[in-house]
């Protein structure tokens, strides 16, 4: 047998790399035989997962002993571990940076932002891409989904027959399970206990928990007999709301709670590892979960469930495939009439992080930017120091150190700076994790299992560190090579650097702004998307408006009472003083997510039906939501259930079903009515998915017509603070009816900043990298400015002394670092622009070329190497050269 | 500059290789090592150590094609322990034996 899957490319290639050696290929294929095998024990993503693991470890051990070996020939790293006076070394390193602390804050500094910010990101990066997901052998877990368009919830959920039938037929599952995707639509008000409160529960199979492999903290999980239809009342609380609302008391569990007017039995309680949410709809608040039964009557609700199915051990994704498409073969030649026959696998973990992917792996490649630049900055300032520090060892040397003890005393400095660093970034991590945890409404799954990422936060230290070293040595190497008695006449002579350091000085600098500039190109970009979105007209407007979650106690007898009740509740809320336009409607924009088939009256019998967004509505909700209407008229409390059927219809309908004919007038049948729906006006396109999708076909249906609903938005436009208006509203509703939870509104606003949320955490991670790069490249200028002025000062007087003026020795100075910067710009440019069509995707409403981005942060740029050679420049102006010349 | 004396860890791989009887590869050695030396055994240390062994002339191998298909096509490293490699073990053995001579009573008698 081969192995299910190679090992990951990238290790591959490093092991390949590293293991050059004649016994190289043997090393490869011990490494493949044992990927193998954990591939059999352990699934395939904890055997990538330990390859890579398993690479870094070798690559690491023999980077070590290949830095070492030279020196251990040569009895340096005898020196080096067996002579005393280690603690003096620190000292002396302590000593050193308190008469330089410049140079060492500007190293702490800047190790600490690259280490710092490099950990957040992977940290982030982790849960979602790397580590497994929190269930028990998660790789064993497939999604399983219509075979639709994802913008349309309806049309990748399955029925609850397609369940039962796999669940019947299949033989590659352990186990099949499902939960009631449409959740958000119904909510739960939970009486008794002081207030009502507002409660979100989604309906899952009994067997949820069990596929999964959860263990609930408390309790059980539901019984075969809680998930039949009118089966008993059962509900398993979040580990949330069992801490909040029941101050994580476990005998809760066998309590009864009133939930919408009836007794629900409490049968367990979630672990706190386990959060619905996080993993299956982020950004929403899951309080519990209830029973969903799979059974004939909700499979007549239609496409309602999402699937997720445990595949038996050694059985693949691809047989699991052909598996189920055999029994739906099969279904459908024995029930020709059956609709929505159709499955399309894929493992959970893509499912789950397959839309933030590309999103993740940009954060990923900015942070290993970082952290390049750290690595840039930290060479560059180590060199700028080496003809200084090469003075002292050649001293040392000649008053007899050994080269080992030269060799310690500069690693015990680069060690000290890299660990003082190390601290600073590993709290920069810790704060950044912490926030990113907290963060609610992000709409990315899993970010509240984000913890500060160790192995990220070593690397990255070590990458600092080995840099540190690596250039700290270069002085002590220079003087081992039998230089010191040159190195010393040239520090008696006072030299400048050799054309050769300042040349690779002057690189580094090259390559710190090219760097920064390919990230703040990306910073850049993604904040013209951001603009670009929030500039799109939504088709309604979300300030000044907020909403109430409307979900009455009241058992209404008729279609009529019910019709009352509403109209009675918003004319009350109109009353009040402040409120401007009050109206209703089942899913608000930017939220809920669904579509129902529909034909147009007089459209040819052969045609497929069409799909539409359906809101239900009542009068007020258009004018409401400023919604304008373009053409025929609106609707109207007038509209009964005894009057004919009417409805409003978008733009995009009007335009895309009857082209430049009217539409007013014209019909359609949908909504399970047996009368056909007339269409009575046309107003304008509303974004109801995401900002950035089109609006499609969108139906405003009258809910004194069409009962379809579970709960209620009341969307409340004033003039006035809407935070005054608030307790006014409240206290109406409750009077309309005690039991209804009424305390919580919402900004229209906040469903557009919850839909816009990952693209606002992307583009703070960007733009927080964007300003660490542009510090990084800015301190990079100076250091090596400075530096390169204290080294040239003789120079600089002399050519003071010959006649040149301050500004002309400014001026030369700054001069040379804008060369530097336009050549770095021009470097970041031409590896950056061609990167960016990489990220093109995630843009929205920009060019990759865009000339406002790319001007920008050329002029940016430009504008921080000016004032970063500007504090140097002005310094060397100011030098009195008949002083500088005596001392020499 | 190679010496000719054996550590713990050179002496515990050449005796493994010696176990091995006709799998004397590098990842079954491992294996031994970690199930029987009590120790965990990291992957580099082993390689490492194999090359030192090899410098030292106690140790040679040679590739050969993979005989199992789960190595990728990638060939395996049969060892061999040289005769001074054998004359080291023997050395060692004789060493620990000269030490131990007499302790019997109070290694044993202190478990």
């Amino acid at each position: 047998m081969t192995a299910p899957s190679p090992p990951p490319r990238a290790a591959r290639w490093l092991a390949r790399l590293v293991a050059r050696d004649p016994a190289g290929p043997a090393i490869l294929g011990d490494l493949h035989e044992d990927f193998v095998a954990r591939c059999r024990s352990r699934g395939v993503a904890g055997a990538r997962w330990w390859y890579r693991r398993e690479v870094a470890a070798l690559t690491l051990d023999r980077g070590i002993h290949a830095a070492l070996a030279p020196f251990r020939r040569n009895g340096t790293v005898h020196d080096l571990i067996r002579h005393p006076g280690w603690t003096r070394d620190v000292a002396l390193a302590l000593r050193r940076f308190r008469r330089e602390p410049a140079f060492a804050l500007l190293m702490i500094v800047v190790i600490g932002l690259g280490v710092g910010a490099t950990t957040a990101v992977y940290s982030v990066l982790r849960p979602l891409l790397l580590a497994p997901l929190p269930f028990e052998a998660p790789d064993q877990l497939v999604w399983i989904e219509n075979d639709g368009n994802r913008a349309s919830l309806s049309s990748v959920t399955s029925r609850a027959s397609n369940l039962r039938d796999f669940r019947e037929s299949t033989r590659s599952f352990d186990g099949l399970t499902g939960y009631f995707a449409f959740f958000e639509q119904a909510s739960y008000a939970l009486q008794g206990d002081g207030r009502p409160q507002e409660l979100t529960g989604v309906g899952v199979a009994h067997d949820f928990l069990d596929v999964l492999g959860v263990e609930p903290a408390v309790g059980r999980s539901f019984s075969v007999a809680e998930g039949a239809w009118e089966g008993p009342r059962a509900v398993i609380l979040s580990h949330g709301l069992w801490v909040e609302r029941f101050a994580a008391d476990a005998g809760v569990v066998g309590r009864s709670l009133t939930l919408n007017g009836e007794a629900w039995e409490v049968v367990g309680v979630l672990p706190a590892s386990f959060d619905f949410s996080s993993v299956f709809k982020p950004g929403v608040t899951v309080d519990m979960l209830v029973p969903f039964p799979i059974s004939d009557e909700t499979d007549r609700w239609g496409n309602t469930l999402s699937i997720v199915g445990r595949l038996r051990p050694g059985v693949s994704i691809e047989q699991a495939r052909a598996d189920v498409e055999s029994v739906l073969g099969g279904l459908r030649e024995a029930q020709p009439e059956r609709w929505g026959l159709e499955a399309r696998l894929s493992p959970l973990r893509d499912y789950v992080a397959g839309p933030f992917r590309s999103t993740l792996l940009l954060l990923a490649a900015a942070a290993g930017a970082v952290i390049l630049l750290v690595c840039v900055n930290v060479a560059n300032v180590f060199l700028a120091r080496s003809p200084r520090r090469a003075r002292d060892v050649a001293v040392r040397k000649a008053l007899g150190a050994t080269r080992g003890r030269i060799v310690r005393q500069l690693l015990v400095e680069s060690v000290v700076l890299a660990l003082a660093g190390g601290a600073v970034g590993l709290g920069i991590a810790v704060l950044a994790a912490r926030g990113v945890a907290a963060t609610n409404g992000v709409d990315i799954p899993l970010l509240r299992d984000v913890r500060v990422e160790g192995t990220a936060l070593a690397v990255a230290f070590l990458a600092a560190l080995i840099t540190g070293v690596a250039v700290g040595l270069v002085p002590a190497l220079r003087v081992a090579d039998g230089a010191e008695s040159s190195t010393m006449r040239a520090a008696g002579r006072g030299a400048s650097q050799g054309r050769g350091t300042r040349g690779l000085l002057e690189g580094l600098v090259v390559a710190e702004v090219a760097l920064a500039c390919v990230l703040l190109l990306a910073g850049g970009l993604f904040l013209r998307s951001f603009r670009a979105v929030l500039e799109v007209d939504l088709g309604y407007e979300p300030e000044g408006a907020v909403s109430w979650k409307l979900n009455p106690g009241i058992p209404f007898e008729s279609r009529a009472e019910m019709a009352d009740f509403y109209r009675q509740l918003t004319a009350e809320v109109a009353d009040l003083p402040g409120a401007a336009e009050v109206g209703l409607i089942d899913a608000l924009p930017l939220g809920k997510n669904r579509n129902w088939g529909f034909r147009v009256v007089g459209a040819p019998e052969t045609e497929e039906p069409r799909g539409l967004f359906p809101h239900l509505v009542d009068p007020g909700y258009r004018a409401a939501m400023g919604i304008p209407l373009l053409d025929g008229r609106d609707l109207s409390w007038d509209d009964t259930g005894e009057t004919a059927p009417v409805v409003l219809i978008n733009q995009s309908a009007a335009e895309t079903l009857f082209g430049s004919e009217s539409a007013l007038g014209r019909q359609l049948n949908s909504g399970g009515s047996e009368e056909p729906w007339t269409i009575v006006g046309v107003v304008a396109d509303v974004r109801h998915v995401s900002p950035e999708a089109p609006s499609g076909i969108q139906v405003y249906f009258p809910i004194a017509q069409l009962w379809g609903f579970e709960t209620l938005d009341l969307v409340v436009r004033s003039e006035r603070n809407l935070a005054d208006l608030a307790p006014a509203v409240s206290a109406t509703l409750a009077e309309l009816d005690p039991s209804m939870p009424t305390r919580t509104y919402t900004p229209l606003t906040a469903s557009v900043a919850h839909s816009v949320s990952p693209r606002r955490f992307t583009l703070r991670i960007l733009s927080a990298f964007g300003l660490v790069a542009l510090t990084l490249a800015g301190l990079g200028i100076y250091g090596v400015l400075s530096h390169s002025v204290a080294e040239r000062r003789r120079e600089i007087a002399i050519r003071m002394a010959m006649g040149a003026t301050g500004a002309e020795v400014r001026r030369s100075l700054v001069g040379r670092t804008l060369v530097l910067a336009l050549a770095g710009l021009a470097v970041g440019l031409a590896v950056g622009l061609p990167g960016t069509r990489v990220v093109e995707s995630l843009l929205f409403g920009v060019t990759p070329a865009d000339p406002l981005t790319l001007s920008g942060l050329s002029a940016l740029l430009l504008a921080v190497a000016a004032a970063s050679g500007a504090i140097p420049a002005i310094r060397a102006s100011r030098t009195d050269s008949m002083k500088v010349l005596r001392n020499e | 500059m190679p010496s000719d004396t054996l550590g713990e860890f050179e002496l515990l791989v050449l005796l493994s290789i010696l176990r091995q009887g006709d799998e004397p590869y590098a990842n079954r050695v491992r294996d031994d090592l970690e199930a029987h030396g009590r120790r965990t055994v990291t992957r580099g240390a082993l390689y490492r150590t194999l090359d030192r062994l090899t410098e030292k002339g106690f140790v040679r191998w040679s590739l050969e094609a993979d005989r199992v298909p789960e190595r990728g096509g990638h060939p395996m490293r049969r060892l061999a322990v040289t005769a001074s490699g054998l004359e080291a073990v023997r050395r060692s053995r004789d060493v620990l034996r000269t030490f131990l001579e007499g302790l019997d009573p109070l290694l044993d008698g202190s478990r």
